[in-house]
């Protein structure tokens, strides 16, 4: 019946909106849910987000040592150019040579936070810190060495 | 010394001409049509002084509210409407405005000539009486000519249909 | 205790005893018209500040909080904003159209307050076909938006302006239908006679189901033919950028702004009288000692509490739904709307025929 099914469009037409408005009202009378950070004022007691990326870091230990093995994987990861690993050889107490990176260049600007590298590194050399005060005056400020000066590998990463 | 609804009388008398002669004589369509606009605007205050205000009511919703959109939505749809439209040919404005005379001529002729004589005595037109008329089958009763239009503009409503159906019947 | 009525009777008196006719009539109109506009004003910054926060409060957000205490006078900052600002007029534009079509809006804004009712014996002008008059001249709105879309010589402005034609003339139908449902009720188009008949109840509560049918349908007319999400297409944002008022900035986007806001708390003024009895309090048919206890709320605290409650309701639904496509908004109209409200209609007229109403 054309009557009957014109009816129940409306009907459901009519429900459907409401459930839509009652969530609406639900979070105009429950100011609780409110998910928005007065910044500036909160900067210390800022809360972020799990899942917040602000930049790619690389983190260091004590003796300054990174974990990076120089594999470039991230720059072949990188869709848009940012990592430059610039490699150089090492030699080993024994004589050996070993590849080793000089330095790991990051140029912040081009970054779109998209995570490819850090699921491309094998040995989690590096990650993504939750800074977001990027701005400066100078645009090459954002081009970053994220390797510490005088860092190098810490033991037992191949 | 004037009285003040004489003076808003002949305000509203001047806004209805002026504009009525500038919707005639502008070169651009659009302007013409809000020129027009003015003009009926002007009559339906004419209504409204009248204390005519159904009338005034019927003129806006009408006119101005009906025809006239109906007027600039037929210009949006048209091509090169942002342009002006050329110059009339002489020939064709002295006749234009010849016409324009003798028509001007023949209604002051009838208006001087006729007998008017004031209505006062009339009650005041209300909806209600407007509308008791219009259904009246009695003596000086509208119902016939009410449900004429009515039927007329069920066909004319049906003739659209027709027309705007994509497949043929 | 001193009421709105009270005021105007005193200066009334007061000019009367010192003047002239001629001259007190003049004043009254110059002090109506300073009071229209003062109105204007204040539901202006009311408004907006109001509409900020409960999106914001509806959006899981804070709204404006910095000018003012809790962001109270954020709207104030906005109008001085608007008002410093340079009106810019394109090169390209039918000048005159495009200046004059803000003020068309507002002056049609301003003539629809005539037949409001704000409190008891309170209202500018009691004419014989009220409800028609607002219909009539809230039609002529779309005049001034298709002459801002048409002057403005941009594709957007002119899509947006054909749009709100195409939606302002249909949803005017439904508005009308609707409201002529109560009209039928009380058999009158006067504003205080739809008022007074509303003594004994609200005609939403002693309407049966058509009232609220009636209303509903109303309410959602009113919504399109002010233009306001979720039947924003004129103005369509992701769309047109803002439609008929691209090219406005200033003073001049400031008045289509406001007429805007105007035209939502006209709708919901005129849907106040005729559903929920204007300034009329909630009065339950015979209960004599409850509609006293009633009374003693001033009239004009019920007239804008219940508008208000209306553009609560407005902007629930702007910040509810997403926007129609000018399809969905055409059939909604023709195929849902129309049909309901003139079966309803009949339903109604069948009710007051055999006087099944209270």
């Amino acid at each position: 019946m054309g009557l009957i099914k014109y009816i129940k469009n409306v009907w459901s037409a009519l429900r459907s909106l409401a459930i839509g408005m009652r969530r609406t009202l639900y979070y105009f009378t429950h100011h609780k849910e409110i998910i928005t950070q007065q910044y500036p004022e909160n900067r210390d007691t800022l809360n972020l987000p799990e899942r917040f990326k602000g930049e790619v870091v690389m983190p260091h230990n004590e003796q300054n040592e990174h974990r990076c093995t120089g594999c470039t994987a991230c720059e072949l990861a990188c869709p848009n150019g940012t990592i430059k690993v610039i490699t150089k050889f090492d030699v080993n107490p024994d004589g050996k040579k070993k590849k080793a990176i000089d330095k790991l260049v990051y140029h912040l600007e081009l970054c779109t936070m998209c995570n490819l590298c850090i699921e491309a590194c094998p040995s989690d050399a590096i990650k993504m810190a939750q800074t977001f005060e990027h701005s400066v005056y100078d645009r090459s400020q954002l081009t970053k060495i994220l390797n510490n000066p005088g860092s190098k590998i810490m033991d037992g990463v191949e | 010394m004037m009285q003040g609804s004489t003076i808003i009388f002949y305000l509203l008398a001047a806004m209805s001409l002026v504009f009525g002669l500038l919707s005639v004589t502008t070169r651009q369509i659009f302007r013409a049509a809000i020129y027009l606009l003015f003009t009926l605007i002007g009559i339906a205050g004419l209504y409204f002084w009248m204390d005519y205000q159904f009338i005034a009511a019927v003129q806006v919703v009408v006119y101005v509210g009906g025809i006239v959109v109906l007027i600039l939505f037929s210009i949006f749809l048209t091509n090169q409407a942002g342009e002006k439209l050329p110059r009339g040919k002489t020939v064709r404005k002295i006749f234009s405005a010849l016409a324009v005379f003798c028509a001007f001529a023949l209604v002051i002729s009838q208006v001087f000539e006729a007998d008017l004589t004031e209505t006062s005595g009339s009650p005041a037109p209300t909806v209600a009486r407007i509308g008791k008329k219009m259904l009246d089958t009695g003596q000086g009763g509208y119902a016939l000519p009410f449900e004429v239009i009515s039927i007329l503009l069920l066909a004319a409503m049906v003739g659209c249909i027709v027309i705007a159906l994509k497949t043929k019947l | 205790m001193p009421s709105f009525s009270h005021i105007a009777l005193l200066i009334h008196e007061w000019l009367s005893s010192h003047l002239n006719s001629t001259l007190t009539l003049t004043i009254e109109m110059v002090i109506a018209g300073v009071a229209v506009i003062s109105l204007f004003a204040v539901l202006g910054l009311v408004l907006v500040i109001m509409e900020r926060k409960v999106s914001a409060w509806m959006q899981i957000r804070l709204g404006p909080n910095r000018v003012g205490p809790r962001g109270m006078l954020q709207s104030l900052a906005d109008t001085l904003k608007l008002l410093v600002k340079e009106g810019l007029t394109p090169s390209g534009a039918d000048k005159f159209l495009f200046n004059l079509a803000p003020f068309i809006a507002m002056i049609i804004a301003m003539l629809l307050m005539a037949p409001i009712a704000f409190a008891k014996d309170f209202q500018l002008w009691d004419l014989n076909i009220g409800i028609l008059y607002v219909s009539a001249l809230s039609s002529v709105t779309v005049i001034s938006i298709l002459m801002a879309g048409w002057s403005s010589n941009n594709k957007f402005s002119l899509m947006g302006a054909m749009r709100s034609g195409a939606q302002i003339v249909s949803y005017e139908l439904s508005a009308g239908l609707s409201a002529l449902t109560i009209i039928v009720f009380t058999g009158s188009l006067q504003v205080s006679d739809i008022i007074r008949s509303q003594a004994n109840g609200w005609w939403i509560f002693k309407g049966h189901i058509p009232a609220l049918i009636a209303f509903i349908t109303f309410i959602i007319a009113v919504t399109a033919e002010t233009n306001r999400a979720p039947f924003d297409l004129a103005e369509a944002e992701s769309e047109l950028t803002a439609g008929f008022h691209t090219e406005y900035s200033g003073m001049k986007f400031a008045l289509f702004f406001l007429a805007e806001y105007v035209n939502v708390f006209i709708a919901c003024a005129i849907a106040a009288t005729l559903f929920l009895g204007g300034w009329m309090p909630f009065h339950v048919g015979t209960w004599h000692a409850f509609n006293h206890v009633m009374d003693y709320i001033p009239s004009s605290i019920w007239f804008f509490g219940k508008t208000f409650f209306l553009i609560f309701i407005i902007m629930w639904f702007r910040w509810t739904f997403p926007r129609l496509r000018i399809d969905q908004l055409l059939n909604l109209e023709w195929k849902y709307l129309l049909p309901i409200t003139m079966v309803n209609l009949l339903l109604t007229t069948a009710i007051v025929i055999l006087g099944w109403h209270f």
